[in-house]
C-alpha cells in the first residue's frame, strides 16, 4: 500500500507540471518555445495515462506525438517565421484578448456550477465509491491472472484485441483517413512551379 | 482546483480521525474528479491559447492541448470502469487512438495550409489573414 500515497504523489507532481507546460504553452514568446513546451505538456499527460493504467496509449502518445506531430510543427516553424519573428519582434497576442478571458471565465464559472453545484454525476457518486489510485488501507482491486507477458502486455493486448474486433470498421477508415491526409498535405504544400510542372 | 481540493478534504476529515495522518490520507485519496478537474483546466488553458494569440502556429498548438484534454478524460473513465470491476474495458483506450489519429491527420492538413498561406501572404499572423473578412 505504499505504492498508493506514492501514486497520488506522482498524480500531483504530473498534474502541476503538465498545467505549468500548457500555460508556458500559451504565453510562449516564439513558436519554438511554444513547441518545446507542447512537448513537455504531452509528455505530462503520457506519464497521467501511465498512472491510470493506459500504457499503451502512453507509448503510442510519446511515439506519435512527441516523435512525429511536435516534429513536425518544429519543421513548419523553421520553413515559416523564424527569421521574422527574430528581425521585428511580434506582437503576441490578438486584440480580443478582453473577450477570450470573458469567455474562458464563463466556461470555468459554468463548469463550476453544473459540474461541481449541481451535481450530474450523483448517480455515479450514490454507488460504492471507487479511487482511481487506491488510498492507502483500502482493499486491493480485484487482482487478473497473471499471464506470462505480466501485465504490461496484458493492457496491449486487451487493446488490440479491442481494436480489431469492436472497432474493426473504425480502424479502416482511418487508416483512409491518414491517405487523404498524406496525399491533400503533399497538395497543399507544393510550389506554384510544381504544379505547373506537374498538372 | 483548491477549492474542489480543500472541500474533499473537508468532506473526508470528519470522518476520519483528526489527525496528520487522516489529512494526508484524504489528500492522497485520487478518484476521478481530480483527473476530470485537470482534463477541464488544460481544456480551459487550450481555448485561451486559441482565442488569444496571434501565431497561428500556436493555435495549432493549441488545439493539440484541447484534444488531449479529451484523451485524458476518455482513460480515466475508462480506469473508472475497470476499478469499478469491468476489467476488460478498454474502449476509452481505442477512443483516444483514434483522437491521436484525427490528431496527426489534422495537423499534416493544417500546417500544409500554413505553408501554403505564408507562400502567397509571408505571414503567420492570423489578424493580417483577413481577406474572407469584411
Amino acid at each position: 500500500m505504499e505504492l498508493a500515497g506514492t501514486e497520488a504523489v506522482f498524480f500531483y507532481i504530473l498534474a502541476l507540471f503538465t498545467l505549468v507546460m500548457a500555460i508556458a504553452l500559451v504565453t510562449a514568446p516564439t513558436a519554438v518555445r511554444g513547441a518545446l513546451y507542447l512537448m513537455a505538456t504531452l509528455i505530462g499527460v503520457a506519464g497521467l495515462f501511465l498512472l491510470l493504467h493506459a500504457e499503451f496509449v502512453a507509448g503510442a502518445q510519446i511515439l506519435i506525438y512527441v516523435g512525429g506531430v511536435v516534429v513536425l510543427f518544429i519543421f513548419v516553424i523553421m520553413l515559416v517565421n523564424i527569421r521574422a519573428e527574430i528581425n521585428e519582434p511580434f506582437r503576441t497576442y490578438t486584440r480580443q484578448r478582453r473577450l477570450a478571458a470573458v469567455v474562458v471565465i464563463v466556461m470555468v464559472l459554468g463548469v463550476w456550477y453544473f459540474g461541481i453545484q449541481q451535481d450530474p454525476f450523483h448517480l455515479v457518486r450514490q454507488g460504492p465509491v471507487v479511487a482511481l489510485i487506491p488510498p492507502p488501507g483500502a482493499p486491493p482491486p480485484p487482482v487478473e491472472e497473471p499471464t506470462l507477458g505480466g501485465r504490461i502486455s496484458e493492457d496491449t493486448q486487451e487493446v488490440g484485441s479491442v481494436l480489431y474486433t469492436k472497432a474493426a470498421l473504425p480502424f479502416e477508415i482511418a487508416s483512409v483517413l491518414l491517405l487523404v491526409a498524406i496525399v491533400g498535405s503533399v497538395v497543399l504544400a507544393r510550389t506554384r512551379r510544381q504544379e505547373e510542372t506537374f498538372d | 482546483m483548491v477549492t474542489e481540493a480543500m472541500w474533499t478534504v473537508l468532506q473526508q476529515v470528519p470522518n476520519q480521525a483528526r489527525t496528520w495522518q487522516g489529512f494526508i490520507d484524504a489528500l492522497l485519496k485520487k478518484g476521478i474528479n481530480d483527473f476530470i478537474l485537470l482534463s477541464f483546466l488544460l481544456f480551459a488553458i487550450g481555448v485561451a491559447g486559441v482565442l488569444t494569440r496571434r501565431n497561428i502556429l500556436i493555435i495549432f498548438m493549441s488545439i493539440e492541448l484541447i484534444l488531449n484534454a479529451a484523451n485524458l478524460n476518455f482513460i480515466a473513465f475508462t480506469r473508472y470502469w475497470q476499478m469499478s470491476g469491468r476489467l476488460s474495458e478498454h474502449m476509452g483506450h481505442v477512443f483516444t487512438i483514434f483522437i491521436i489519429v484525427v490528431a496527426a491527420a489534422e495537423a499534416v492538413i493544417g500546417l500544409g495550409i500554413v505553408i501554403a498561406l505564408y507562400r502567397n501572404r509571408q505571414t503567420v499572423a492570423i489578424d493580417e489573414i483577413d481577406l474572407l473578412k469584411w
